[in-house]
């Protein structure tokens, strides 16, 4: 009995794992707010690449620091300190002492006994080959995701056949959870990897989908009159009206899209998956190899961070009239 | 001079049954190649309706919209259109704004530079051209709006209200630079206001439209010497014509906004101010 509760709990921590995954989720304008925010330090670093002598990244971030602009941002340092410490703090004297009240730390690893597992496995193939192989899982369902959530969101918005069409069939999957596919996935699909695949696939689908079609429906029409009146053709307008006009709410969906892609491939691995962070995660638990389970936790919350911060970063490359557009112009 | 856009017996209609609004009611008015004719009437008039006939964007339900004697189907690059909000790409720079038309008919990039350059340069935004639009004004936005439509040398350029949004000075300014232009390309206007000086600034005719359902109440040539400039405003043919105009809108305002005021309704109509009637205040 005491096991069974201890693995449910177990359970819904992992499941809590995957919510270093959820600061993606915000709406664009956020993300464009902290892009914002980069904007000062790129005015400093650019007076001293203009000389062409190269400088080390270090260097350009001692000169663009200056003092006045350290002591703005220290409070900010000093909180994000603090509210790590307190953080990892909690964790240590939690392990340390034992603590036993309603939540155990009994059976938790020390932040010690996690740090030097991760110098241990960070020699091991094994690893590397886990983190790989979820990253390609991504890959593959989150790019086929992006590819067919942006093709039939442009029809469905554009089109009022093809609406009529597929919309109330999509309306009725749409609310299915992910997570839920995964036993029908297994008799769908013929090998393991191809279930994971489509269950990635499916969590970022949606979110994409519908924010093209938002993205589709919100293009202001007298772009499109002004395109048809320069003589474009109706693939032209969809091409290059309705998709450019569409893009910042494609981009707020592949963002929120691969959150979910994330959530839905660990839940996947760790059900009928072999390898991947979602299987190392919750194999270790099974294997008793607790410090393990901290490890993957903490990956899978690096692994989303990074893909979301590529999809911004593509994003900002794509569109630098974006922000012009929420308050640059003078 | 021919006929260049021939607009005959347009009526248009729009909904059904009970909710059905008559928007235009048989329209025939025409304008010559290389004229400058404006329509002018009250809001709700139907005068946008009228001029996105003649681009194309919606069908006559009776009637014939013509240009050189053909039928009008659909929108298309030999009649540009310059639209009250701009509508310009926001993710194009200005210059490949001017070019999308070129592109469309597929002109080579290297040409499709040289044109939207020099047109930039006739409206003196060639320093803008790496711009987006974002980080332009109202009067830039528009400027580049009318490049655009010009850049696929088009035989006639129609504008719905496009100084509308516009500043009173910079509207004054945008005046001229139009004039400029259109003299300089030599095609033919179909321009829409509410704007009465306006109106007769521009034109070489102008058609007075009715309210709702929209039909011509007077045709109005314009014979005020060209170039025209400020002093033009302040000659007494100019006041004459703006207060016919005046006159012919503002029955049909009154229309517009609901019941006939009568003959002499504002008579007996009294403001007590300090015990002194409005006429002896006057």
């Amino acid at each position: 009995m005491k096991t069974l509760r201890s693995e449910e709990e177990t359970l819904t921590g992992s499941m809590r794992s995957s919510c270093p995954v959820l600061p993606m989720q915000q709406p664009s304008h956020k993300l464009e707010s902290l892009s914002k925010r980069d904007n000062p330090d790129n005015n400093l670093v650019q007076p001293v690449a203009r000389t062409g002598v190269p400088d080390s990244p270090f260097v350009l971030i001692i000169k663009g620091l200056n003092a006045s602009k350290l002591l703005k941002l220290l409070p900010r340092v000093l909180f994000a300190i603090v509210s790590l410490s307190l953080l990892i703090g909690t964790w240590y004297l939690g392990t340390k002492f034992s603590i036993d009240w309603y939540i155990r730390f009994d059976n938790i690893p020390t932040p010690g006994d996690v740090l030097s597992e991760l110098n241990k496995l960070g020699r091991q193939d094994i690893f590397y080959t886990d983190m790989m192989i979820s990253l390609r899982r991504i890959v593959f369902g989150f790019g086929i995701a992006t590819v067919l959530g942006i093709v039939l969101g442009i029809l469905i918005g554009r089109f009022r056949l093809v609406r009529q069409l597929l919309f109330p069939a999509l309306e009725v999957l749409r609310p299915i959870p992910a997570i839920a596919w995964v036993p029908m996935s297994i008799m769908l699909w013929p090998t393991s990897e191809s279930s994971i695949l489509f269950i990635t696939f499916i969590g970022s689908f949606f979110p994409i989908l519908l924010n093209t079609i938002d993205g589709v429906e919100s293009v202001d029409p007298v772009l499109v009159r002004a395109a048809r009146s320069l003589g474009a053709s109706e693939f032209n307008v969809l091409r290059l009206v309705i998709l450019n006009g569409a893009m910042p709410q494609i981009f707020t969906g592949l963002a929120v899209g691969m959150g979910v892609a994330w959530v839905s491939l660990i839940a996947a691995e760790m059900i009928s998956g072999q390898f991947g962070i979602g299987y190392f995660t919750w194999e270790s638990y099974s294997l008793v190899e607790y410090p393990d389970i901290v490890i993957g936790m903490g990956l899978i919350g690096v692994l989303g961070l990074l893909c979301s911060g590529v999809i911004r970063l593509v994003g900002n490359l794509m569109m630098p009239w974006v922000k012009l557009r929420t308050g640059g112009a003078h | 001079m021919s006929e260049h856009i021939k607009i005959e017996n347009v009526s248009m209609r729009f909904g059904k049954g009970a909710n059905q609004i008559d928007a235009v009611s048989s329209v025939s008015l025409h304008i010559n190649s290389g004229e400058f004719v404006t329509l002018i009437g009250p809001s709700g008039c139907g005068k946008s309706t009228l001029l996105s006939m003649v681009a194309g964007f919606q069908m006559p339900t009776e009637g014939t919209v013509k240009m050189d004697d053909k039928e009008i189907h659909g929108p298309g690059a030999d009649r540009g259109v310059v639209f009250q909000q701009y509508s310009l790409f926001p993710w194009l720079t200005v210059r490949k704004n001017v070019e999308f038309g070129l592109k469309m008919r597929g002109t080579s990039s290297s040409e499709r530079e040289t044109a939207a350059r020099t047109l930039l340069g006739l409206a003196g935004l060639l320093a803008f051209e790496n711009h987006y639009p974002d980080q332009l004004s109202g009067g830039m936005k528009q400027r580049v709006g009318i490049v655009r439509a010009l850049a696929t040398s088009p035989q006639v350029l129609l504008m719905d209200e496009p100084f509308g949004a516009l500043d009173a000075q910079t509207r004054v300014v945008m005046q001229q630079i139009l004039t400029n232009m259109w003299q300089k390309f030599q095609i033919s206007v179909m321009f829409i206001t509410h704007d009465i000086e306006e109106a007769i600034f521009l034109s070489d005719r102008v058609y007075v439209m009715t309210a709702r359902p929209g039909c011509i109440k007077a045709e109005i040539p314009i014979h005020l010497p060209r170039p025209r400039s400020d002093e033009t405003l302040v000659t007494p043919e100019f006041l004459r014509l703006k207060l016919q105009i005046r006159q012919l809108i503002g029955e049909e305002s009154l229309k517009a906004m609901g019941g006939e005021l009568k003959d002499g309704g504002m008579q007996g109509f009294s403001i007590d101010v300090g015990s002194k009637g409005v006429t002896e205040l006057l």
